[in-house]
């Protein structure tokens, strides 16, 4: 797993123009809103997209017959890439909160607990969302594989508003709920969260293990 | 070190039924046109694709017993594949440290400045022969015990060809049982190196033979129609109608040369047989 770890990294490496831009929209965006939050989620997630085109770049000519008949298991693979998704995804959310916290310390806009909290409830949001797109891409692919997750975005997008208007409809009201759950300890549903996040990746892992194995190279 | 029988694969158009067997010490040759099976027969081997029948043995494992441990003694090249584009030389090496136990990272070292290969220039940049060249450098620097190698010399000039079937002459003389099984559509190229050849053609072994027997004991017989109808036939492999009359494809050269001294007797290549085998009736 290490071998291929390097490799991602090395492949990551190339990127270098592509994550220098993306540091610097980040820094554009805390420099226009100083005190928000935005860098910790952007960084976040664009980090974990690194997984997807590692995934990409496996593909790209052919090299994934090449890279399965060195000594690695298709089990391996995978968890490699759940291991690389998480590392990257961490890793730029730290960036993230990085950039945030000195924004707030220079310009005394913003508060640091409040951008802890977010940066800590971003991080199952971004495991969860590893968990939803990396079975995605390598069934179909890198490219199909995007267009997957958007399709499948645009039905949890539609399902959402069916689900809001039934509600609606049933006179269900979600309100008390939602001002409940704001009333928890921060840390109880962040942890509630990560839990949640961490199953999601596991079953993830496994779905995407059996998508592997019956894959042809 | 490998023993295939039977392997069967089906695909809309085309179905795989090959058997073959790599000695220990021997390199054995497969030989056949684009798209006769040469590389559904390695994916097979290297566990890429299923199969719906036969049995692959390697290294002395069934292939399903067969474990990311024991890969370690397999060098692989394919024909359209190879580590990414986007890597270089500098890349390269970490990985294949941290993949290969036996990683001898000094002799890979040494080709690469023997050949000349640029160490920070990314893959995808590199000429054809400079790609073989790394290809087969990654397959024979960890000490593999057998190498699968599906048309290493594809696409280069003859220096190059030269240059990397030296690799793989070193790579037998430096441990005693090395094998290599190799395909190639170039027959020179097997020629020079295989201890026998087996012949694949639409899916099918039509022939297995020692390189040494098919070049000594084949040849063509050039006969007009009046000479053919005289001929024993019995030794005939394949007989093909010409212009001239036919020519006729034998494994007994010595015979024909004895009893019919007056017929044209040409010494067999393995493009002639290929081709006589291929288009020849039986």
């Amino acid at each position: 797993m290490k071998g291929l770890l390097i490799k991602d990294f090395k492949l990551m490496k190339g990127q270098k123009n592509f994550f220098l831009a993306i540091v610097a929209i980040a820094l554009a965006m805390i420099t226009l809103s100083p005190g928000t939050s935005f860098a910790i989620g952007f960084l976040g997630f664009v980090g974990s997209l690194f997984s997807l085109s590692s995934i990409s770049y496996d593909e790209f000519d052919n090299g994934n017959a090449f890279l399965f008949s060195l000594p690695i298991t298709r089990k391996e693979y995978v968890l490699e890439k759940y291991t690389f998704g998480v590392l990257c995804g961490i890793a730029f959310l730290f960036l993230g909160t990085l950039i945030s916290f000195f924004s707030i310390l220079i310009t005394d806009k913003g508060n640091l607990r409040e951008m802890f909290l977010t940066a800590c409830t971003l991080l199952p949001v971004i495991l969860l969302l590893l968990s939803i797109m990396l079975p995605f891409v390598l069934k179909f692919g890198g490219e199909k594989g995007r267009i997957a997750i958007l399709g499948m975005m645009g039905f949890l997008f539609v399902a959402g508003i069916l689900l809001t208007k039934i509600a609606e409809y049933m006179k269900i009201d979600f309100y008390p709920l939602v001002k409940r759950l704001s009333q928890i300890d921060p840390r109880v549903y962040i942890l509630f969260f990560l839990f949640l996040a961490i199953t999601a990746l596991a079953v993830s892992c496994l779905v995407s293990q059996s998508i592997l194995n019956k894959k042809e190279f | 070190m490998l023993k295939i029988e039977h392997l069967k694969k089906s695909y809309e158009n085309f179905s795989l039924d090959c058997s073959l067997e790599v000695k220990r010490g021997h390199v054995t040759g497969l030989i056949g046109q684009n798209g006769a099976g040469k590389s559904t027969t390695f994916k097979a081997i290297l566990g890429l694709i299923s199969y719906e029948h036969g049995d692959i043995t390697i290294l002395g494992k069934p292939l399903a017993q067969f474990t990311a441990k024991d890969k370690q003694d397999l060098g692989v090249v394919l024909s359209d594949s190879g580590f990414s584009g986007y890597l270089t030389i500098n890349d390269i090496l970490p990985i294949m440290e941290n993949l290969y136990k036996n990683f001898d990272k000094s002799f890979f070292l040494e080709q690469v400045e023997k050949f000349q290969l640029p160490c920070d220039k990314k893959i995808k940049d590199f000429s054809t022969g400079m790609k073989a060249k790394v290809k087969v450098l990654t397959a024979i620097s960890h000490h593999a015990k057998l190498l699968i190698l599906d048309e290493p010399t594809a696409g280069l000039d003859v220096i190059a060809r030269d240059e990397l079937l030296e690799l793989l002459r070193d790579f037998m003389a430096k441990e005693e049982g090395n094998s290599i099984l190799i395909s190639s559509h170039i027959s020179s190229d097997l020629e020079s190196i295989c201890d026998d050849l087996y012949m694949i053609h639409q899916g099918t072994i039509i022939l297995h033979e020692d390189t040494d027997v098919l070049l000594s004991d084949y040849a063509l017989l050039k006969v007009d129609d009046e000479a053919y109808a005289r001929l024993d036939k019995q030794y005939l492999l394949r007989s093909k109608k010409e212009s001239y009359g036919y020519s006729c494809l034998t494994d007994q050269k010595q015979y024909y040369a004895e009893n019919y001294p007056q017929i044209a007797i040409e010494k067999g290549t393995i493009d002639e047989v290929i081709t006589m085998m291929i288009r020849g009736a039986a």
